[in-house]
């Protein structure tokens, strides 16, 4: 292993170099670019053994890696925002096929108004698409993230792609101390793909054509059936990771502080960062609070967020996009896992960190004192009155 | 309440035949509803439609599995497709053939009648000869056969909602319930409910197939068949440019080959041949 410092998004490329991907292609968008720059680097030099295909958009990229895993390579792709919505009829398409791909996002808000920075709407909107859902906190969580997502696509029990996603600039562009597995050690972790239903040529195969009402249904709910083991799964892939790099994290929603909390934050990606050491400041102040990070969002961790309310009265769930006409996407998955829950916390949506706006820790301790308070709201908008002021005087 | 149902292929105008069916009920004073299900969509492929005709307006929203009547559009369908599944005991199986009605083959009690609509249509210039529309034709003598709607209604119709030669569909329409044939049952009805849905297959996992589509037929729904006279062909490769099939393949000498099995006689070949070498013949 090696130390170096990265970025969010050269921790993306590191990860496909050393997952050995095959096949890549991807379209430039901000700020996802430098992750395929990185790799098209790696492909001339000839330290990467891939092909790298260039094409004239998003669509055209997922259907070049769907092509190139349904004909059983190793792929891997990245994009962002407007780019993410572009891909979205190949994202079911990908899924329904039981490709195993693995797709690097960068989190950011979508137009108009047009705006680069860091927001969960581009990847809430592919919710429904059959991939998996993995949010990163670090720089680190990202590599060891991308090479767990590897397994876990072409893990026998899922066949299902993959979304590693990170905050646009929070990760991407920020460098910070990485520890760079060792090739050795990754193809230890990663042997190659062994391909399962994919099309040989020369052979007469078909893979995704016309099928009735009769056995439609049949393959939607396989795809179910696979998101059901994706929680159990993971946890064994994180196993085996921690056995090779003496390092894992935490599985699909790892607590923090959680122990007789009267209050719990669930975050996700870099926000949860600076929770963390709001939850250790009020902690030492006598302040008995605690913090979830929403790691694994598709399929929903159900188990442990009904395990987590078992402990608390009163959740806060922090998110980074808004859902129109409801509330934070992620407050709505913790409301409806909790609906069966033996014991229902109040529940609080925090709308915050929208459109690239800072998660402040003064404003993490806010959301915890109104987390505390006597009647906490259903849904809370932070940074609104500043907005709404600067659109008055601006 | 009464259900029918039709099977016809892509084109032949099963479809429209169920709504104009329905739009002749309601001019009956009747309360129709009609309505198709499609597998693929394209010329030839089998297609099925349903009509229920009631007193008061139909609390369905499904599939008809169990119907009063089966009208076929296309009797080579009668091999590749289970059109007789869940018909009533005392039903009626309706054919477009030019066979007579005692040679269908039909559940007992199932009354069993035959119209040759094909020969009606192509005698009021409807459709082309390469595919005949065969609709109001069959249309008349299932008005005939089941009662379930009058001619003069069915007339009616075709006049308000069939676009293209509403006199001549008219006629067809007459002819088919003055020439329709119907014989009873081989024998006494039977109770038989409807067939009872097969056992989900077991899927592979992901929608893969390895069947090769080289091995579905689809000339089954052919009327004409083309006839290459190789004295007068000048190997221009036209007739396989232009073949939507891909029927057309070329011997050693550079000839054209038919692939009979992929041909659905639609004629194109024979329209776009510029020596006009390719024959459409009838049956063959």
């Amino acid at each position: 292993m090696t130390w170096k410092v990265l970025s969010g998004n050269y921790a993306q490329s590191y990860a496909a170099l050393l997952a050995r991907a095959q096949v890549v292609s991807a379209y430039p968008i901000t700020p996802q670019t430098s992750i395929v720059e990185k790799i098209a680097e790696f492909v001339s030099s000839g330290e990467m053994d891939a092909e790298f295909v260039k094409v004239e958009s998003e669509h055209s990229a997922m259907q070049v890696v769907i092509s190139a895993a349904a004909l059983g390579a190793r792929t891997y792709t990245a994009t962002s925002s407007q780019g993410l919505l572009l891909m979205h009829e190949l994202l079911h398409w990908a899924s329904g096929m039981r490709a195993p791909i693995v797709m690097g996002v960068i989190n950011r808000a979508v137009a108009p108004p047009w705006n680069i920075g860091a927001d969960h709407t581009d990847t809430m909107s592919q919710r429904d698409t059959g991939w998996i859902q993995l949010y990163a906190e670090s720089n680190q969580e990202v590599l060891d993230t991308v090479l767990e997502a590897y397994r876990l696509a072409e893990h026998p029990e899922v066949r299902l792609p993959v979304m590693v996603t990170e905050d646009a600039f929070y990760l991407s562009h920020t460098v910070e101390p990485v520890d760079v597995p060792s090739r050795a050690d990754v193809d230890r972790f990663l042997p190659p793909r062994e391909p399962h239903a994919v099309l040989v040529p020369g052979e007469a195969t078909r893979l995704g054509s016309f099928t009735g009402p009769d056995h439609y249904v049949g393959f939607r709910h396989q795809v179910g059936e696979a998101m059901e083991r994706v929680s159990k799964t993971l946890a064994g892939v994180e196993e085996e990771f921690r056995e090779v790099f003496g390092r894992s994290h935490g599985g699909a929603l790892p607590t923090y502080r959680t122990d007789d909390a009267e209050a719990i934050l669930v975050t996700m990606g870099t926000s949860t960062t600076t929770a963390r050491s709001v939850v250790d400041e009020l902690r030492s102040e006598g302040h008995h609070v605690g913090l979830a990070k929403l790691r694994l969002f598709r399929p929903f961790p159900d188990e442990e967020v009904r395990a987590l309310a078992r402990q608390v009265d009163r959740i806060g769930v922090v998110d980074r996009s808004y859902t129109f006409g409801r509330m934070g996407p992620a407050a709505t998955e913790v409301s409806a896992a909790l609906y069966t829950a033996p014991h229902r916390p109040e529940l609080t949506s925090f709308l915050a960190g929208i459109g690239g706006r800072d998660v402040t820790p003064e404003e993490v301790r806010r959301m915890f004192e109104t987390l505390l308070s006597a009647a906490p709201p259903r849904t809370h908008w932070e940074d609104l009155e500043e907005a709404e002021e600067m659109r008055v005087h601006g | 309440m009464i259900e029918i149902r039709f099977h016809g292929r892509g084109g032949q105008g099963a479809v429209v035949a169920s709504e104009l069916l329905a739009q002749a009920a309601f001019l009956d004073g009747k309360q129709p509803q009609s309505f198709p299900f499609f597998g693929v969509e394209r010329r030839g492929a089998p297609v099925t439609a349903y009509t229920r005709v009631d007193e008061r307006p139909v609390g369905l929203r499904t599939s008809i599995t169990a119907p009063d009547a089966v009208v076929v559009f296309d009797p080579g369908l009668l091999a590749s497709e289970s059109v007789t599944d869940g018909l009533r005991s005392n039903g009626l199986l309706l054919v477009n053939t030019p066979r007579p009605p005692e040679s269908l083959a039909a559940p007992p009690g199932v009354r069993r009648a035959a119209v040759d609509a094909t020969r009606i249509a192509l005698s009021h210039h409807l459709g082309t000869p390469m595919l005949p529309i065969v609709n109001t034709a069959v249309l008349g003598a299932l008005a005939r056969a089941t009662g379930v709607v009058s001619l003069e209604s069915l007339r009616r119709a075709v006049e308000q909602f069939v676009p293209a030669r509403p006199e001549e569909n008219r006629r067809a329409a007459s002819d088919g319930y003055s020439e329709v044939r119907a014989v009873e049952g081989t024998g006494s009805a039977t109770v038989s409910g409807p067939k009872a849905r097969p056992p989900a297959p077991r899927l592979p996992e992901g929608p893969i197939a390895s069947v090769s589509s080289e091995t579905i037929h689809t000339s089954a729904w052919r009327t004409f068949t083309p006839v290459i006279h190789l004295d007068r062909c000048t190997k221009c490769n036209f007739c396989w440019k232009f073949c939507p099939d891909a029927a057309i393949e070329f011997d050693a000498n550079g000839y054209p080959v038919l692939r009979l099995a992929y041909c659905k006689g639609c004629g194109i070949c024979a329209a776009e041949c510029p020596p006009k070498t390719i024959e459409m013949v009838a049956g063959a």
